[in-house]
């Protein structure tokens, strides 16, 4: 039978007809060849997880890193003493030592009498008339 | 975008698209896998002023199965089943007869129907897939209609339409 024995479609005949031509569905294993999801440890995947890198890059890293280490301030090193013995003109002056004697005389202060007792004010008696008391008479 | 979100939005559409251009779903899922991955290895390609990712996607599918095309030429040559598609006696199935019919027209003309459609893609996206005008798209959506008119004129009575096979 030849296509051409019949009439042509009408534009909804050919709409119909095309809408029924179904495609199959794809894999579902499509995902999982392009997203693999790894099961390992992440212990066990920083060991397996590999990075592509363009040999550019890397030898750029590697240029970087090697201008830091030659270029990064060093650290503090101990203070290193250096002696040296140098000549350093200095006027000298001339010292004389002399011994002085200086003599200071000062009035002494009278002590104060101990108890409030002062013996300046005493005189020598002009008669002494001793008495004898008995220490035993009752009635003296 | 990023890229697990786009396949997800995207991937079936593109297996369809390389499965009714290939018919084979071997071909379909080699030619998804390999637009993704494309995306994948240069994500920078895509330039939005350009077209949507949509559109970029087609693109790489479009000229993945022209690859597959070139490589399997000879293989591809298959007469009898061309033949097939004119009767519909051989056609169990009006989805595999409409397909052959699809699968008889000229590349191009192939490539703008099912992009309008199948996958619902407007002229102006067909044009920036295919890179071409939209008048062109224009011609050829009209040339591969009439001429599917003519070569499913047979099964107006067979099935789908008026009855059941």
């Amino acid at each position: 039978m030849e296509p051409f024995d019949h009439d042509e479609l009408s534009d909804s005949d050919l709409d119909q007809l095309l809408r029924q031509w179904n495609a199959p569905a794809p894999p579902a294993h499509l995902r999982t060849n392009l997203f693999p999801r790894s099961t390992l440890p992440w212990w066990r995947k920083i060991w397996t997880i590999s990075v592509p890198l363009p040999v550019a890059c890397g030898l750029a890293m590697v240029f970087f890193l090697a201008a830091w280490f030659w270029i990064r301030p060093s650290a503090p090193e101990p203070a290193h003493v250096v002696v040296k013995t140098v000549q350093v003109p200095v006027i000298q002056e001339r010292v004389v030592t002399k011994v002085v004697t200086k003599y200071v005389y000062r009035s002494v202060p009278a002590e104060p009498a101990a108890s409030g007792f002062n013996v300046g004010g005493l005189r020598p008696v002009a008669e002494l008339r001793p008495r004898i008391i008995r220490s035993g008479d009752a009635k003296d | 975008m990023r890229i697990e979100t786009a396949f997800d939005q995207y991937h079936r559409a593109v297996f369809d698209f390389a499965y009714r251009l290939t018919r084979s779903t071997d071909v379909a899922e080699d030619v998804t896998q390999e637009c993704f991955l494309a995306l994948m290895r240069a994500p920078d390609r895509f330039d939005p002023a350009r077209g949507t990712l949509k559109t970029y996607l087609f693109s790489i599918a479009r000229n993945l199965v022209l690859k597959h095309y070139r490589d399997t030429r000879a293989e591809e040559v298959d007469l009898d089943q061309v033949s097939s598609a004119a009767d519909p006696t051989a056609a169990l199935e009006i989805s595999s007869a409409v397909g052959d019919a699809v699968a008889q027209l000229p590349h191009l003309q192939q490539e703008a129907l099912i992009l309008f459609e199948y996958e619902g893609f407007a002229l102006e996206e067909i044009a920036q897939v295919l890179e071409t005008e939209v008048g062109t798209v224009k011609s050829r959506l009209h040339r591969a209609r009439a001429s599917l008119k003519r070569r499913l004129a047979p099964f107006r009575n067979v099935g789908g339409i008026h009855g059941a096979v």
